[in-house]
């Protein structure tokens, strides 16, 4: 597998050593600012894991030079302004938006925020705790879902980059100083890797006032984190996280050499939204988990780092990366039905590779996402981090490129993306449960996990559950572990 | 209309798309018979079951030729259903809508199967601890009123769903009716085509003649409390809770209390600086004044960092509420907070949807968007004084509820 990298944006941000501008200039009085930083938790020196992130949570729930962070609330507050920000693998990205009226106050205020950190010691305690909390308590403690599916990220890139949460990890969060943060920020935010959107109803001599100001950053481009192929995969690898939990939550995994730009990625989109759009019913494997056999709440794949899905329908912009990875979200289902659902999921992605899909659904997955395009850059935020996430893969405008892709898609194009780059061996499996012991010497035995239901089913329904009852996974034991859920991020 | 359904249409300036909402009157509130909490959700998700022209596999194929994003919620007070699409499929979409609405049709064996769907929802929302916070103080704080349980349902009544077929039928037949239906149409629309295309597919559904009776709940006699003891390891919670009155754009009660929970509890607020930010000793405290269409709850939330300070907390958090009878606001920060919600209205209205969201959520209360205006204006005229008399209406030993989470082993 072969990876290129999106360095033409960083050469000519370098050569020119100037903030890239990108505006979307209207007639809205609800003006829009995304300040993305191409830096992000893949530069985390190794023993200090969590630095990117805390960086920039210094910087957007911190105070600046000539502000503290309680003053700054308080400016904020009448106007109704937060600045929120979100760190990723490769990307930084801090945004707000403001009405018009309060455009020139609230800019001053971010501007010092961004610009001149305060670096306070109070702001660090504060926000550290918040971190090891988040972690701990926040997905670790409360939201198995997510938990499952962040642990099969650092599963899949072990030893690599991306191989940590981005939040960080616990041990490392607790040496942290404020000079680590400082050097971060010091050496990764600079004008170089800087790209600046604005849309909205913004004044002539705005979008140049804040070019200026941004300008003043360091020149320097960051250096470049060079990543190599995520560790190989022999056999398919179960990882249960033992828990006090009702219920048992599943998501699977491998790495892909897709992402947008790739000549495969509409091909692959195509095939993802027909087997699992998110948090649609349309989807293969929601119809056949859920709304044939209730086994769970909802059933999803992803070509693409899509966090926080259960509390939102579509994805944030600005978590651009390299590398991505193919992965099925199977929400919780009853324990006593666990070996079933996963094996159901395996057999539907097996199924998905040796059939494909029929031109029918090809076409029918074709007009939806076709017109579902229009709905994820709905809001000018949104379409400003699109266009920033287009230039981070040196594609057209995100709606452009993928309905031209589509236009000449055929389904061969499909099906032929689906065999060359999905798989049902080599990959990672978590599954976040209670009594993993019992759970890892069922699924190691691969006896037969057949299901009962509460209603008559149709016979092709039967039938299909005595093949997946009897679906082997083929586990090696050395292949299926348990870890206490306290071991996590720590 | 004629039947009893009411129709909004929003023309906005954001081109190509158009959200729709269908806002029904009846949510969990609406469920007084015993062993029926969560049946509303449930019936949301029956909504999705199919008619005998349109089977689910059909509605969802038409759903997917428009591109369409579609999904439902359901509260104490109503359930929504929204979509949002491209302009060219207004009429498939409003015609699919009419069609699922008046002709719903599903199997005992059908319904049986989302039940199971409905007990998953509840398994993934089960390891969120601020679920079990927010159940346990409903089912301390009301004993009559149906917001004695959350939307989701208490688990015994969601594991007996499969057997309720009949039921689910009952609900249908008196709730999802034009008089308990109101619709809205936001972004890329003209008005007078857009009425009369809805005119065509929801004229001739029929009215119908349920009268809901909402228990009442009697005058509070608290105080009263509650303790959980959460399994696992999590922070400690601590919920502050006094019975509040209903939604109101005439009387300022509600308005006040919304005030209050900025002026008390925000960002901005001392409380914050002192416990947050200062002494950091708590990562989250907000309160919430839900508006709801019989009196609910106004609740003070606040997650500790360490189990021995949750007293301590909970007398900060009473102090804060106290001293709000006690003495009148500062004008100036009540301002501020006036204008708060103003610009925070202002920059909620980012697309259609988001308009078209907001506006349900009123019009789920009074019918009309108007009463977005009149709560706005409210607020205008409300002083320190009314500020501190609603306090001293509220905020008394009687109508407390304080319930705390802990953890196993809290870190």
């Amino acid at each position: 597998m072969r990876f290129c990298v999106p360095m033409t944006l960083l050469l000519t941000a370098a050569l020119e050593a100037q903030p890239q501008l990108l505006t979307l200039a209207g007639r809205s009085p609800l003006i829009s600012i995304r300040v993305v930083f191409l830096t992000g938790t893949a530069s985390d020196p190794v023993g200090k894991e969590g630095v990117a992130s805390l960086t920039a949570a210094m910087l957007a729930q911190g105070g600046s030079r000539h502000m503290s962070y309680q003053e700054i609330l308080d400016a904020l507050f009448p106007m109704a302004v937060s600045v929120n920000f979100q760190v990723d693998k490769e990307m930084t990205v801090f945004h707000a938006n403001t009405h018009l009226d309060n455009l020139d106050e609230f800019y001053k205020i971010f501007r010092g925020m961004l610009l001149e950190p305060g670096w306070r010691q109070e702001d660090l305690n504060r926000l550290r705790d918040d971190a090891i909390n988040f972690l701990r308590v926040s997905l670790r403690g409360n939201n198995d879902e997510e938990l499952g599916k962040e642990v099969l990220y650092n599963l899949i890139y072990s030893g690599h980059p991306y191989g940590h949460h981005n939040a960080g990890v616990v041990s490392a969060l607790q040496k942290l100083r404020l000079e680590d943060l400082q050097e971060f920020y010091r050496r990764n935010y600079t004008r170089s890797n800087l790209i600046i959107g604005l849309a909205g109803g913004y004044p002539a001599d705005f979008a140049e006032r804040v070019r200026k100001d941004f300008a003043q950053l360091p020149a320097d481009p960051p250096p470049a984190v060079k990543l190599p192929e995520p560790p190989p995969i022999r056999g398919r690898h179960v990882t249960l996280i033992e828990k006090d939990t009702r219920a048992v939550a599943c998501s699977i995994g491998f790495p892909i050499a897709v992402r947008r730009g790739h000549p495969d990625y509409p091909a692959l989109l195509v095939a993802q939204s027909w087997f699992g759009q998110h948090r649609m019913s349309g989807g293969r494997l929601f119809q056949r988990m859920r709304e044939l056999r209730g086994l769970n709440y909802g059933d999803y794949a992803y070509i693409e780092y899509f966090p926080r899905g259960m509390f939102q329908f579509e994805p944030d912009p600005n978590l651009a990366r390299r590398q991505q990875i193919f992965q099925i979200w199977i929400r919780p289902v009853e324990p006593d039905t666990a070996h079933f659902a996963l094996r159901l999921a395996m057999y539907e992605l097996d199924r998905l590779i040796r059939l494909g899909l029929t031109r029918e659904e090809f076409e029918r997955t074709r007009q939806f996402l076709s017109k579902y395009v229009n709905l994820l850059t709905r809001t000018k935020t949104a379409e400003l981090g699109y266009a920033i996430d287009s230039r981070f893969y040196g594609i057209p405008d995100y709606n452009t490129y993928i309905k031209q892709a589509l236009a000449r898609l055929t389904v061969d194009d499909v099906n032929r993306a689906i065999r060359k780059h999905l798989r049902t061996t080599d990959l990672h499996i978590v599954l976040v449960a209670k009594n993993c012991e019992a759970l890892r010497s069922r699924l190691l035995a691969d006896e037969p996990s057949p299901i009962t239901y509460n209603a008559p089913k149709p016979a092709e329904i039967l039938e299909e559950d005595k093949i997946v009852a009897a679906w082997k996974l083929n586990l090696k034991p050395e292949n299926v572990r348990i870890i206490p859920v306290e071991k996590i991020f720590e | 209309m004629s039947n009893g359904l009411r129709l909004i249409i929003i023309p906005t300036d954001y081109p190509n798309v158009v959200a729709l909402y269908i806002v029904v009157h009846a949510g969990s509130r609406n469920e007084v018979e015993p062993g029926k909490s969560g049946f509303a959700h449930l019936f949301e998700h029956m909504m999705f079951r199919g008619t005998r022209n349109f089977p689910p596999e059909k509605y969802e194929a038409v759903l997917k030729s428009a591109g369409a994003s579609s999904n439902a919620y359901t509260t104490d007070d109503y359930t929504a259903y929204h979509t949002t699409f491209s302009k060219e499929d207004l009429e498939t979409i409003l015609a699919l809508e009419a069609d699922r609405f008046q002709n719903l049709e599903y199997s005992p064996d059908v319904f049986r199967t989302e039940a199971l769907a409905v007990l998953g929802e509840y398994n993934k929302n089960s390891s969120d601890p601020a679920n079990k916070l927010e159940e346990v103080l409903r089912d301390t704080a009301f004993d009559r009123h149906t917001y004695k349980h959350t939307t989701m349902g208490f688990l015994k009544d969601i594991l007996d769903m499969p057997n309720q077929f009949d039921y689910s039928r009952l609900f249908f037949e008196r709730y999802y009716r034009p008089e308990f239906t109101t619709m809205i149409l936001a972004g890329d629309v003209d008005p007078a085509h857009a009425r009369s295309l809805v005119e065509k597919h929801w004229g001739n559904w029929k009215r119908g003649s349920f009268r809901p009776e909402i228990p009442s709940e009697p005058p509070a006699n608290g105080p009263r409390s509650n303790r959980i003891n959460w399994s696992s390891p999590t922070l400690p919670w601590i919920v502050v809770s006094f019975r509040g009155p209903a939604y109101s754009d005439e009387e300022p009660d509600h308005a006040a209390l919304d005030l209050i929970a900025y002026l008390g509890f925000s960002e901005s607020s001392e409380l914050y600086r002192k416990l947050v930010i200062r002494e950091q000793r708590v990562d989250i405290l907000e309160a919430e004044n839900l508006r709801r269409v019989d009196p609910y709850l106004f609740n003070v939330w606040s997650r500790v960092k360490k189990e021995a300070d949750v007293a301590a907390v909970q007398k900060e958090i009473l102090a804060t509420l106290e001293a709000f009878r006690e003495k009148p606001v500062d004008e100036q920060r009540l301002e501020r907070v006036k204008k708060h919600l103003r610009y925070r209205f202002a920059l909620s209205l980012e697309d259609s949807e988001a308009v078209v969201a907001t506006v349900a959520r009123f019009v789920a209360l009074r019918r009309t968007p108007e009463t977005i205006n009149r709560l706005f204006e409210l607020y205008e005229k409300i002083t320190p004084a009314t500020i501190q008399a609603v306090a001293r209406k509220y905020f008394t030993e009687q109508g407390r509820t304080i319930v705390t989470l802990t953890g196993g082993r809290s870190q």
